[in-house]
């Protein structure tokens, strides 16, 4: 136990690292093109942070935090415009929308494991997808809906970003460190024994769910306002596809693996797609890999190394 | 001391008439946002490519513009509006490209001339045609292709001909179809009010069709109308067909999505094409400028097909870039935008000037010319279909034939 | 009549339901996963069919079991070189094999999915019609002569599988690991050759609705993300691992559909199936037809 709480400690400490050369980064890149991918990959990052709380931490394989974006992108893209509600409005509400509706869901799963999970998520996760694109009275459905901007420089977009996701990395640090991180570790582990020795594994699994589901509706709601343009897309499966590969290959149930897997990923996804479309084979073989023979992801890699390096 | 002044005169004129000479040699780069893969219409996609591509070797080989040859930079905008606004990002803020074009599905153009607005960069719209577009009265962006208000009106007109009384129109669920639907109906309110129209939505992306299709077989309509692109198009063709709802002796098929002159339409529909009505802005028939008959020609040696709208339109687009570009004596943004605003253009399809009333006709070609045909044999070209109307021939709906069954 | 259209339609697209979905029930009936790949086997299956006709010539007769063996040759390949770790013990997941199954599977979707995108090009491609009428009558119905066909091969191949199941040598040694994988390998059945088995026959059986269907669904990259969305439902709505569950929630599904399409709404019809799912998984985890209990 205390050697863990000191792993978590160094992967915080990493994770703040890597947020410090995001942070500069602007120094060397001005090309608002790269810093645009930059943010995106920020966005994901948030997405993969969340459901790695849910699924790394907890051990609820959710199929949903795509769609969870893309509720926070829609509640706060309609309130802007159908009602012209500020964006100053529209991002808390869309946060307390994804929870909400987090909630609900977490306590509709909550006798479900593994694959049962997955499916329900993933039934839940089309039928919103379908329901938005559907109702193109209300939402523009597959058309998209145009969404007000909220900077004016894309930089200052940038740091916002880098602001939210040290926050996110900072609480998620601060509730695994403590108490409820370890009631959710149990109930990963052995979710029986957890009940038996006391844990309220209602309560948690539906905290678990409530906060992750959150986080994700924020990352949508901000990225509405970015880019501008909120559409169906955003809760696509295959996007939730993206968000495991990233937190799979970067490290899941760490605190660094979902933030250097989502750079890796979509940074070089960008970088890849100049040679032609093969980012996305690379990196399901990637995945494939690792969940086969490393499970502990680049990170846990990365890991090994220094250990023999230190011996 | 002269000397070595001397020398250093000609050594910085070297270097000058070096750089300028490198910097002559830049090409202009124009961004194309295309589809190049579902769920876009990569059929349309590719057909606008060829059109670019064909302008882009005649104008190079002429030399090409102000001394500077013209280079295409790709994206492929898959036919989703985020992967569009992506994609103009991209050419505009990495590539740096003086102006977009090839723009060819409503829904994706819509997304795009917001951002062609954000950074002032000219956009031309090459086959989007959402009245939307024009009514956003962006000064950025030009359409000289066509627009559905015109397709709206071109369709009720052959409604109000042919005495139809019941009409249903299946379009597809995206800004094109959707739009079009709603324009049609405005016309019909005026030329022909007494008929009974309704549409009726589909998924672009969806596979099988027999829901929307077998309450028809029960009470089937007299016209039935479809905006739809492929593939969808072609799978609704079909299940129709196969149900014996339309064409058939009961019910007309009349599509307004242009889609009878595509490469792949008649391996996909082959005896559900029989008998359809085409809204078409192209037809062998036509009179054509000779620059329009050139381009027609290396498209047909090139691929052995038989040219359509979307070639010409856009060659059109790439053709007003580069006219816009000699006549501004450069690329400046706003020069672009003032000289297409004020030129006269002639280009492949005739000539016009773009208007600047507001609403629908805002910066678009406003009298396009367009054709109305009927297919009557299977794997018929357009040149060989039979012709109802064209500019300068009035509308014959005597002419029109209906299966026998 | 247009109820009677709707009846046949309904029954005739639940036959084509079902023989997607029987494969992934035997799967999961064998080794209680849910193989999110299940679709991309489709997939392979109306490519290898419309490629083998069309850049190699083969007759479409013959392109036909070039497509099952394709199908058979992934599920095969999918289960040995991923889904032993479930069994034999040597994953570094421990204890969460079925999220690990999760994981894999939807990679190894991801992968096929844009392998093929990449390989083949992602335009989609009518595959030939096995019999070339366009349209003929039958009874009351109007239907193509490729959904005639694929209808007979359908029936007949899952009558075939039921037989197989019920009568065989291997038939009743995989309904054996079914029930009991411990107890069947105590009684000397070889588990490992049964699950091999089984994932080979799944994927045989979605290749060949891909094949069939492949004239009438366009073969895409992405096609195979239709048949699975129907295949778990239907698996949950008949009871995980039942055989005439799954045959019954497919005819089921596929007459709720076609009714449901054009008395409730059309633009939803996807989302019937969806919803049931949902409501199965929270309240009746048994489906229709199956008997274990749906926790841990």
């Amino acid at each position: 136990m205390d050697s863990s709480a000191r792993r978590m400690a160094v992967e915080f400490r990493l994770s703040l690292g890597l947020l410090a050369l995001i942070a500069l980064a602007p120094l060397a890149i001005d090309n608002p093109y790269w810093q645009g991918v930059l943010i995106v990959s920020m966005y994901f990052a948030l997405l993969a942070a969340a459901w790695n709380l849910l699924a790394g931490y907890t051990g609820q394989f959710s199929m949903a935090p795509a769609c969870f974006a893309m509720i926070g992108a829609y509640t706060t893209g309609l309130l802007a415009y159908q009602w012209k509600i500020a964006p100053s409005l529209g991002i808390p509400a869309s946060i307390l929308a994804a929870g909400a509706i987090g909630a609900i869901l977490g306590l509709i799963v909550l006798r479900l494991r593994g694959p049962y999970l997955a499916l329900t998520t993933l039934s839940f996760a089309e039928i919103m997808r379908l329901a938005i694109g559907n109702s193109y009275g209300f939402t523009r459905g597959d058309l998209g809906l145009n969404v007000p901007g909220l900077l004016e420089s894309r930089l200052a977009w940038y740091y916002v970003f880098v602001a939210v996701l040290a926050a996110a990395q900072g609480a998620l640090y601060l509730l695994l460190r403590s108490r409820a991180g370890l009631f959710l570790q149990a109930i990963r582990d052995d979710e029986v024994a957890a009940a038996s020795r006391g844990v309220d594994v209602v309560l948690w699994k539906t905290v678990a769910f409530t906060l992750s589901t959150a986080l994700s509706g924020l990352a949508g709601a901000l990225y509405a306002h970015f880019s501008q343009l909120v559409s169906p897309e955003l809760g696509l499966i295959s996007q939730t596809g993206l968000v495991i590969c990233m937190v799979v290959i970067g490290g899941i149930g760490s605190l660094v693996g979902p933030l250097a897997g989502a750079l890796l990923v979509y940074v070089s996804s960008e970088m890849l797609r100049e040679v032609g479309g093969i980012q996305l084979i690379v990196f399901a073989l990637l995945v494939i890999l690792i969940a086969r023979f490393f499970r502990e992801g680049l990170w846990g890699l990365a890991r090994r190394l220094l250990r023999k390096a230190a011996a | 001391m002269n000397t070595l002044s001397r020398h250093w005169r000609l050594a910085l004129a070297a270097a000058a008439g070096l750089s300028i000479a490198a910097h002559a040699a830049d090409p202009i780069k124009i961004g194309i946002s295309i589809a190049q893969s579902p769920p876009g219409s990569v059929v349309q996609g590719t057909q606008v490519k060829d059109g670019l591509e064909i302008i882009k070797d005649h104008v190079n080989k002429a030399g090409g513009v102000l001394g500077r040859t013209i280079e295409l930079v790709y994206e492929d905008n898959q036919g989703v509006p985020e992967k569009g606004r992506a994609a103009t990002e991209k050419l505009i803020t990495r590539d740096k490209v003086v102006a977009v074009t090839g723009g060819h599905q409503s829904s994706v153009c819509l997304a795009e001339i917001e951002v062609a607005k954000r950074y002032n960069v000219p956009y031309v719209n090459t086959n989007c045609w959402s009245d939307d577009v024009r009514k956003k009265e962006y000064p950025q962006v030009f359409n000289p292709g066509n627009y559905n208000s015109r397709v709206g009106l071109a369709m009720a007109e052959t409604i109000a001909a042919m005495g139809v009384k019941r009409v249903i129109a299946f379009v597809e669920n995206t800004d094109y179809g959707i739009g079009q639907a709603k324009a049609v109906a405005e016309a019909l309110k005026q030329k022909a009010p007494n008929v009974e129209y309704k549409y009726e939505t589909l998924d672009r992306a969806g596979k099988d069709f027999t829901p929307a299709v077998l309450p028809l077989r029960a009470d089937p309509p007299d016209m039935i109308l479809t905006m739809l692109l492929p593939p969808a198009a072609y799978i609704v063709m079909n299940q129709l067909y196969e149900q014996g709802v339309a064409p058939s002796a009961k019910t007309w098929l009349y599509d307004g999505a242009g889609i009878a002159d595509y490469p792949d339409f008649w391996q996909n529909v082959k005896e559900a094409g029989k008998y359809m009505l085409e809204f078409g802005l192209y037809h062998p028939q036509m009179k054509t400028p000779k620059l329009g008959l050139e381009v027609a020609k290396t498209y047909q040696q090139r691929t052995k097909n038989e040219p359509n709208r979307l070639i010409f339109q856009a060659a059109d687009s790439l053709l007003l870039i580069v006219d816009a570009i000699k006549q501004a004596k450069g690329t400046d943004p706003n020069a672009l935008i003032k000289a297409l605003e004020t030129m006269k253009f002639e280009g492949v399809r005739g000539e016009f000037r773009f208007s600047k009333e507001p609403g629908y006709k805002f910066h678009q070609w406003v009298d396009i010319p367009y054709v109305n045909f009927q297919l009557t044999e299977v794997n018929q070209p357009v040149s060989k279909s039979l012709l109802v109307q064209a500019p300068g021939i009035p509308l014959a709906v005597g002419k029109l034939q209906k299966p026998v069954k | 009549m247009l109820n009677v259209d709707l009846f046949i339609n309904g029954l005739i697209i639940g036959l084509f339901y079902a023989l997607m979905a029987v494969g992934l029930t035997l799967v999961f009936g064998i080794l209680k996963v849910v193989n999110f790949a299940h679709g991309e086997f489709y997939m392979v299956g109306a490519y290898t069919y419309t490629l083998a006709a069309f850049k190699l010539g083969f007759d479409p007769w013959l392109a036909l079991p070039l497509a099952l063996a394709a199908g058979a040759a992934a599920g095969w390949l999918t289960e040995r070189a991923l889904m032993r770790p479930l069994y034999a013990g040597y994953s570094s997941w421990g204890l969460m094999r079925d999220e690990y199954a999760v994981v894999v599977t939807f990679a190894l979707s991801l992968l096929l999915i844009n392998l093929v995108d990449k390989v083949v090009g992602p335009y989609p491609q009518r595959g030939p019609a096995l019999l070339d009428i366009p349209r003929m009558a039958l009874g009351p119905i109007m239907l193509s002569g490729q959904k005639l066909v694929a209808t007979g091969v359908s029936l007949a191949t899952i009558a075939g599988l039921a037989l197989f199941l019920r009568y065989s040598f291997w038939g009743r040694q995989i309904r054996a690991v079914a029930q009991n994988r411990l107890g069947a390998s105590l009684a000397g059945i070889d588990t490992t050759r049964a699950s091999s088995l089984v994932f080979a026959l799944s994927g045989a059986l979605a290749a060949l609705s891909g094949a069939l269907l492949a004239p009438i669904i366009n073969a895409s990259p992405d096609v195979g993300a239709f048949p699975a969305i129907k295949s778990y439902v239907i698996v949950v709505l008949g009871g995980m691992g039942s055989m005439p569950g799954s045959i019954a929630a497919s005819l089921a599904l596929g007459v709720l559909e076609s009714f449901g399409a054009v008395y409730i709404s059309y633009d939803y019809r996807d989302t019937f199936g969806l919803a049931i799912l949902m409501l199965v998984l929270i309240f009746r985890p048994q489906g229709l037809f199956g008997e274990r209990g749906r926790e841990v």
